[in-house]
């Protein structure tokens, strides 16, 4: 096909859906035929023929192949057609199938006759003239040859440079191929932006921040013949080019810092960071794209030296969902991000079938299979940090120790509890009965369907089976009894015996000797589990874990993998684990490798496969990478299904193009920042983005790069712009991920509680102020705000983010809270304050937010808001719970005084903006608790309001957690019957539980913590849940419940000032949220 | 979906905005603004019965043997092992347990429904009883997702996303698809609401319907910093700047789509404020609905169909609620309590309004219950898991009314005959009765077509009208 013939073709596709969605290649000749054939004959042919017509028979039955396109037409020996296209009455195969007279030929054999819409199908299928694309030749080897041909498995090819009219428009060969097609369809590339659009462009695109003022007026001043070329410079050796293209990257991995849904498990990946850190680092170090693949598939195989830190790069492999633990589907899930991701391939499809497109047969896919399932995750992930213990190393080292101490705890006296329960006379002899009625028992789980209907230990119940087996054998006296009269009284009476403290060793050694059926050793102790054992073991693992994921002085682990056991792998039919096919070797792809194919030879061969990946020989690797690069930066791929490369995919649109990209990237040592500056330095895309009506028309996608696309910011470019403009961002690099928000729902909420209490910051924001890239991506329950901008599913490897545009997207700019902060932020930026006037304000935040100066008109707009009055001051009403401090009358019995802490910091309430605070000291409380204040006249009180009359029933718990100190004194007053209960903490949790305590509206029920005399370490948690039985008119006899911890609050942020909605509304325009 | 032109203003809530910006893109508005608004309005293949739905989703698994499918064969076997053996289910059942709950013919169709549903019993010949459901595993989490998204364990997209990326949604002011349950989410959380691999706009919007202040049932809905007539003066500006900025770019449709995001947010303040708001319903309405959460959510959930959100997905509350492997009957008899009078008067209120016969309302969890009994048999006794056979109930939409589709064997442990409904089968008949062809209704991805009904489901045409 030349260019000009193709490119009509890519044009006569005029598409409507997003970029983003993978779309459908041009219609074969009469693709519902095929379709039909794909949906209803196809599978009645493997299912029910090719077992004896087929190259797979394992005797070809009348020498008839069905399983070729030639064979199925010509028939078998007997000589006449099997499928006459058009003519189903003179087709052999449809006589067969219709089971028609006595003496006729009936398929399939033995009476197993097709449903007679199946051969209606049939019949369907032939008079449509048998559509069928499979192969015409009579052997895989020539499908195999043919799918060699297709453009993505042929060789890159070094092409000439096109000849091109418009000469002086190129600047680079890029250009070349560009304008080469654009002129072949009689069209003109667009001219050039100007510099502050480029620049603009250029670091959104290459950092994900906007330009500063200065940066903009430093390139528009350079006059000097590289100036642009420093830009580039600058922007590609900057950290935050590694964070904004690290994240595409994550993209491709569908990273994620949870395992999706787990039962009971901790659901955090302790160490998901450091491979997102590894991302980031090896693309700022401009990392070879084949070794930065090699060592996300092998780095384990690899010899590293002293430093181990490629060893997280396996996060790649190892961050998927895991499906409860299913490893077949953690192993699709491995290949698929494998093949996907590096390749374009979709080699997951035939891990049921063969891939009905392209040339991926089920053996293939159970030969990578079998690379995976040679492959473990070591129980304790590999260290990977450098350098010294500090102090909170030390002090995560003792903690988990003794967390771990609790799990063996509970082991040894579950186990010791278990065994002597096991030696009650009652006990034994219940087996005793039990493995006597269960003489002839064999197997396992005959045996087990026996103990769970005696209520017994299926184990235990098989070990005394066979001590007793064996005490028959060898003629025990101690058992003749029993063995002549098997009854339950029998029983009963040998059971005693065997307990009896003072019996002979002989006996005693029946239960407790070291042969004995009881004496289980404590590494079965599961076994012997209950389910509620099982789950209090698990509880106190997953606080083991929780701890693991958010201590801050955990070390850097790296989420690798290691070769384990080498498995030796079958085809499993229909993709089911328990019905083995043929034995496959660990081997690479067919269609990728040469003629004679070796098996891999090193352990799993999972290096080999990363090297045969990341081989400059290997067609698609270098190709799919280019491709993703160019996508990102014009707004749209040459192939634009850019992680399937196969037969369905988009052919390229600059075919030539793509290749000359891939050959020179390899040729430039694989280098990425190689590639970007190559790109950026063309006219093509230094072209202005703005449209041509004539070309939009015949080229709404801009599929031949006639301007460079408009591209809106994505979530990250847009949260980080935010925070850029804004003046906050916090530029940390790296570490644990923050949450995008501290007041989320459900399962995000718990979440982030567990970290909050154990990490506690008393003075953290409510939101995080890191990019985007650091923030806690839940796959499970992924926050709304996420979803709502089109952030890329961690569930699977996402190719391309969509770009939707909803009203949940606005409600989010007007309305959240962290909207109104950057707004705030932005209208209190030192440049705004220092202005003199209305016009100077506007004239300042035009420069931070656009980096241009405000016309005349844009001033008096600006104008509108910035000149309308202050808003009154918000009023609020308070709830039924207040936050404060005083005295107790001792005398009494009584609170005494009550002063409300006067500050709410967005978490808490304390005395002033800094702690301690020059009057209530250390006092303050948060949701969960607080801390006590510095004196007795200073203790800390959540006070309740009645708001009606009724009883009340207090509940909940206290505890004190610290080391350090003497610990706290929590008090409980109602103010109409004084003091209610009383409890000295010091590392101690006690629950509480007050009932009945009568009310009137308007008394209070005060929550009262003191130091005890030393203010150290008092920090304390206590969240009550109150219940009350109304008795009020309105409300008699009704249950109204109020919780201290979900009902938190404090006031409402003050409205914005005109000016700082103004910045606000600067912020949402579309000239901020597009780039020309 | 034959939708007028000035309903379409209405509903669409864009007013002529959305028409200069169709005639913008020089293209039909129905089909082909999918790009820009994923919810515009889309036709389905063919002219559905069904134009919206809803599913009340009795989470846990509820005994079909204790409410629409009567096995009197257990008390015969009352206290003795079934002849045919027991399944291996979860846990260990033991003995026949007869239903302690009594069942009667209701309606002139003379459907049995037992005496946990009264009020869903008088409204017998309306429903469309499905007795003869199966799905693959007796386990929470894979039957959840299969109910919901056609797959025991990958990530696919739930019917919700489904029929939200294939219709559409007729009112831009509220989410198209609606998740209301609550306490807090169901097992399996939000994956039985995923978009997956569609984009994320098709994903439902869970809200906790324990709530009743708004900005606690939607996020952001809500500005803490000025009032909508200040708002609505910095949305002005905002337009203002916008337009200014478009003049010189007028060809980009996602500039303008992108205006308009913030005229319907404007606009969704407003009408979620009406939509949840059940204190605006008249007294009579709030009285047949009766109190307590399941009647609020079920009043909400009405608001929300009426308003033109596409599905709306009911769940009775957080985990699983209908989950009693013990003290069943008391759990049974509460549930039941909590909602038979409100799914009464759903089916009631629909059909007073004239909804009833385009809103495809359907009833139903992830599996059933076994008809032999878990622990001890008496008060305490519970049911284990089985999803070799269960009940769901559809109405309205086209569904046939006080029909009984397929059955279960003698003690209601499988489904049997040529009547057995698939869950896939489920959704190929809901798919249809919403207008599309289940094996055509595919998305692209991963170089694979894939459709909620995988490779299998067969359209019931006994259970359609």
């Amino acid at each position: 096909m030349s260019t000009t013939l193709r490119i009509a073709a890519v044009l006569s596709l005029v598409s409507v859906v997003a970029w983003g969605q993978e779309q459908a290649k041009p219609a074969p000749v009469d693709a519902e035929g095929l379709e039909f054939f794909e949906k209803k004959i196809r599978p009645v042919l493997v299912d029910k023929c090719y077992s004896c017509h087929s190259a797979d028979a394992k005797k070809l039955k009348a020498g008839l192949r069905l399983d070729t396109r030639e064979g199925t037409l010509k028939g078998g020996e007997s000589g006449s057609a099997s499928v006459l296209p058009g003519d189903p009455d003179h087709s052999l195969l449809l006589k067969a199938i219709r089971y028609g007279k006595d003496d006729e030929l009936k398929m399939p054999p033995k009476g197993d006759k097709l449903p007679p819409e199946v051969i209606a199908d049939v019949e369907a299928w032939i008079r449509r003239g048998a559509p069928d694309p499979r192969g015409g030749g009579d052997s895989k080897a020539a499908d195999l040859a043919k799918a060699r041909r297709h453009w993505a498995f042929q060789p890159p090819k070094d092409p000439p440079l096109p000849a091109v009219k418009q000469k002086d428009w190129v600047k680079s060969p890029i250009d070349a191929f560009i304008l080469a097609t654009l002129e072949a369809n009689g069209m003109k590339p667009s001219a050039g932006a100007d510099r502050r659009t480029l620049i603009r462009r250029a670091t959104l695109d290459l950092v994900g921040l906007p330009p500063t003022g200065e940066e903009i007026d430093a390139f528009i001043k350079d006059t000097s013949p590289d100036a642009w070329e420093k830009v580039v410079d600058r922007l590609l050796s900057s950290p935050l080019y590694g964070e904004r293209w690290g994240r595409h990257w994550l993209d491709i991995a569908r990273y994620s810092d949870t395992k999706g849904y787990v039962f009971q498990e901790e659901r955090r990946y302790p160490y998901s960071y450091t491979y997102r850190d590894w991302v980031v680092r090896a693309l700022n170090e401009d990392l070879p794209y084949d070794q930065f693949l090699v060592q996300q598939i092998a780095a384990d195989r690899l010899p590293l030296g002293e430093d181990k830190r490629p060893l997280a790069a396996m996060g790649f492999l190892t961050l998927g969902r895991r499906f409860l633990n299913r490893l077949p589907d953690i192993i699709d899930d491995r290949l698929d991000v494998l093949c996907r991701g590096t390749m374009g391939l979709t080699v997951a499809c035939a891990r049921c079938h063969d891939h009905k497109f392209d040339p991926i047969p089920t053996k293939d896919y159970y030969s990578l299979y079998g690379v995976f399932a040679s492959s473990i995750e070591p129980k304790e992930p590999p260290l990977i940090g450098m350098g010294q213990k500090t102090p909170a190393n030390l002090e995560y080292e003792t903690e988990v120790a003794k967390l771990q101490g609790e799990v063996t705890k509970y082991r040894e006296k579950r186990h010791a509890d278990i065994l002597a329960a096991l030696r009650q006379p009652k006990v034994v002899a219940d087996y005793l009965m039990a493995a006597q009625e269960g003489k002839s028992l064999k197997n396992d789980e005959e045996i087990r369907s026996l103990a769970q209907k005696k209520d017994l230990i299926a184990f235990v119940l098989g070990r005394w089976k066979s001590f007793l087996d064996k005490a028959a054998k060898a003629k025990n006296p101690i058992f003749a009894e029993w063995q002549e009269k098997p009854v339950r009284e029998t029983a009963d009476r040998l059971a005693a015996q065997l307990a009896k403290a003072d019996a002979a060793d002989e006996l005693k050694a029946v239960l407790s000797g070291p042969e004995s059926p009881t004496a289980v050793a404590l590494a079965d102790l599961d076994k012997l589990y209950t389910r509620a054992d099982r789950d209090k073991q698990r509880q106190l693992e997953n606080k083991v874990e929780a701890f693991k994921a958010s201590h801050p002085g955990a070390p850097q682990r790296a989420m690798a993998m290691e070769d384990g056991p080498l498995h030796e792998p079958h085809v499993l039919v229909r993709g089911n684990p328990n019905n083995l096919g043929e034995k496959v070797p660990r081997q690479f792809l067919s269609i990728l490798s040469p003629e004679k194919r070796e098996p891999f030879k090193e352990g799993s061969g999972r290096l080999e496969l990363a090297r045969m990946i990341a081989s400059k020989d290997n067609p698609l690797t270098a190709r799919v990478i280019v491709n993703r690069v160019w996508g990102h930066h014009f707004g749209g791929a040459i192939v634009r299904t850019p992680s399937d490369f196969g037969f369905r995919s988009d052919p390229p649109t600059h075919p030539e193009l793509l290749d000359w990209l891939a050959l020179r990237f390899v040729e430039q040592g694989w280098s990425l920042k190689k590639l970007h500056k190559l790109i950026l330095a063309t006219a093509a895309w230094q072209q202005r983005s703005d449209d041509v009506a004539a070309y939009k028309e015949k080229d709404p996608d801009n599929r031949l790069v006639w301007k460079c696309s408009r591209q809106r910011l994505d979530f990250e470019a847009m949260r980080d712009s935010f925070l850029a403009v804004s003046g906050q961002l916090d530029l940390t690099m790296g570490g644990r991920p923050v949450m995008l928000s501290e007041n989320p729902t459900g399962k995000q909420k718990q979440q982030a509680e567990t970290i909050i209490n154990t990490v506690g910051d008393p003075t953290q924001e409510t939101f995080s102020r890191r990019r985007s890239v650091y923030l806690f991506i839940d796959r499970q329950n992924l926050p709304g705000t996420f979803r709502n901008f089109d952030f890329a599913s961690p569930d699977t490897h996402s190719p391309q983010r969509y770009t939707t545009t909803v009203p949940q997207q606005a409600l989010f700019l007007m309305n959240s809270p962290f909207m109104v902060d950057q707004s705030r932020a932005l209208g209190k930026r030192p440049e705004v304050a220092a202005a003199a006037d209305a016009p100077g304000r506007v004239r300042a935040l035009y420069r931070i937010v656009f980096g241009r100066d405000p016309s005349d008109e844009e001033i008096a707009l600006g104008r509108r808001l910035l000149d309308q009055p202050p808003p009154p001051p918000v009023v609020w009403k308070p709830g039924p719970w207040h936050y404060g401090y005083g005295e107790v009358d001792e005398a009494a019995q009584k609170v005494a005084s009550f002063t409300p802490l006067p500050h709410f910091t967005g978490r808490q309430w304390q005395g002033g903006p800094a702690l301690p605070d020059p009057v209530a000291g250390w006092a303050y409380l948060n949701a969960q608790g607080g801390h006590a204040g510095n004196d007795l006249k200073h203790a800390t009180i959540r006070r309740w309001v009645a708001p009606e009359d009724g009883a009340v029933t207090v509940s909940g718990t206290v505890s004190h957690k610290n080391k350090g100190g003497n610990g706290v004194r929590a008090r409980l007053f109602s103010s109409r019957s004084g003091e209610l209960a009383s409890w000295t903490l010091k590392q101690l949790e006690a629950e509480m539980k007050i009932k009945s305590i009568d009310v009137k509206k308007d008394d209070t029920i005060d929550f009262v913590v003191d130091f005890r005399g030393e203010i150290t370490d008092d920090e304390f948690v206590w969240a009550p849940v109150i219940q009350m039985k109304s008795s009020s008119a309105a409300n008699g006899g009704q249950m109204i419940e109020w919780n201290a911890a979900s009902q938190f609050a404090g006031p409402p942020p003050a409205p914005l000032t005109p000016l700082e909605k103004y910045a606000q509304t600067l912020m949402l325009t579309n000239e901020f949220f597009f780039l020309d | 979906m034959e939708l007028t032109r000035r309903e379409l203003l209405c509903r669409s809530g864009l007013g002529l905005g959305a028409f200069a910006l169709a005639d913008l893109m020089g293209q039909a508005w129905a089909d082909d603004g999918a790009a820009l608004n994923p919810l515009a309005p889309k036709r389905p293949h063919f002219a559905g019965k069904a134009k919206r739905m809803i599913h009340i989703f009795p989470n846990g698994g509820a005994s079909h043997v204790d409410t629409f499918d009567p096995k009197p064969a257990l008390e015969t076997y009352a206290g003795k092992p079934l002849p045919t053996g027991n399944l291996k289910t979860e846990r260990k059942t033991g003995a026949a347990y007869p239903s302690p709950f009594k069942f009667r013919r209701c309606g002139e169709s003379g459907l049995e429904v037992s005496d946990a549903f009264p009020k869903v019993g008088e409204l017998a010949d309306h429903l469309c009883v499905v007795r003869s459901m199966y799905t693959e595993v007796p386990n929470h989490e894979p039957s959840l997702l299969m109910m919901n998204c056609g797959d025991i364990r990958f990530s696919r997209p739930s019917m919700g996303a489904w029929l939200t990326y294939g219709l559409g949604s007729e009112n831009q002011n509220l989410p198209g698809f609606v998740v209301l349950c609550p306490g807090g989410y169901p097992i399996q959380e939000s994956q039985n609401w995923q978009s997956s691999f569609l984009p994320g706009a098709y994903q439902g919007t869970f809200i906790d319907s324990q709530h009743t202040e708004l900005p606690k049932l939607i996020e952001h809905i809500r500005s803490d910093s000025g009032s909508p007539k200040e708002q609505r003066e910095q949305l002005d500006v905002l337009l203002e700047l916008n337009r200014r900025h478009q003049e010189k770019r007028r060809e980009e449709a996602a500039l303008e789509a992108r205006i308009q995001s913030f005229e319907l947010a404007y606009r969704m303040q407003m009408d979620a404020t009406d939509a949840f708001d059940v204190t605006r319903e008249p007294q009579h309405v709030r009285e047949m609905y009766g109190p307590g959460t399941q009647a609020r959510q079920l009043m909400i959930a009405r608001r929300l169909l009426e308003r033109g959100v596409r599905f709306v997905q009911v769940w009775t509350g957080r985990e699983q609620p209908w989950d009693n492997h013990s003290d069943l009957q008391p759990a049974i008899s509460k549930l039941a309590k909590d909602s038979d009078q409100a799914l009464g008067a759903l089916i009631r209120d629909l059909k007073q309004r004239g909804m009833l016969e385009d809103t495809l309302v359907i009833w139903g969890g992830e599996f059933g219950r076994t008809p032999t009994v878990e622990g001890r048999a008496g008060k305490n006794a519970g049911r284990d898991h089985q999803s070799s056979g269960f009940s769901m109930w559809l109405a309205g939409g086209g569904v046939k009314r006080g029909h009984v589709q397929g059955a279960t064997d003698e003690f209601g442990v499988h489904a049997i005959g040529d009547g057995k409904v698939h869950v896939h089968d489920l959704h190929a008949t809901i798919l249809h009765l919403m207008g599309f062809d289940h094996e055509k209704f595919t998305y692209r991805y991963a170089g694979r077509d894939f459709r909620l009904t995988d490779v299998h489901g067969r359209v019931v045409k006994e259970m359609i009208a």
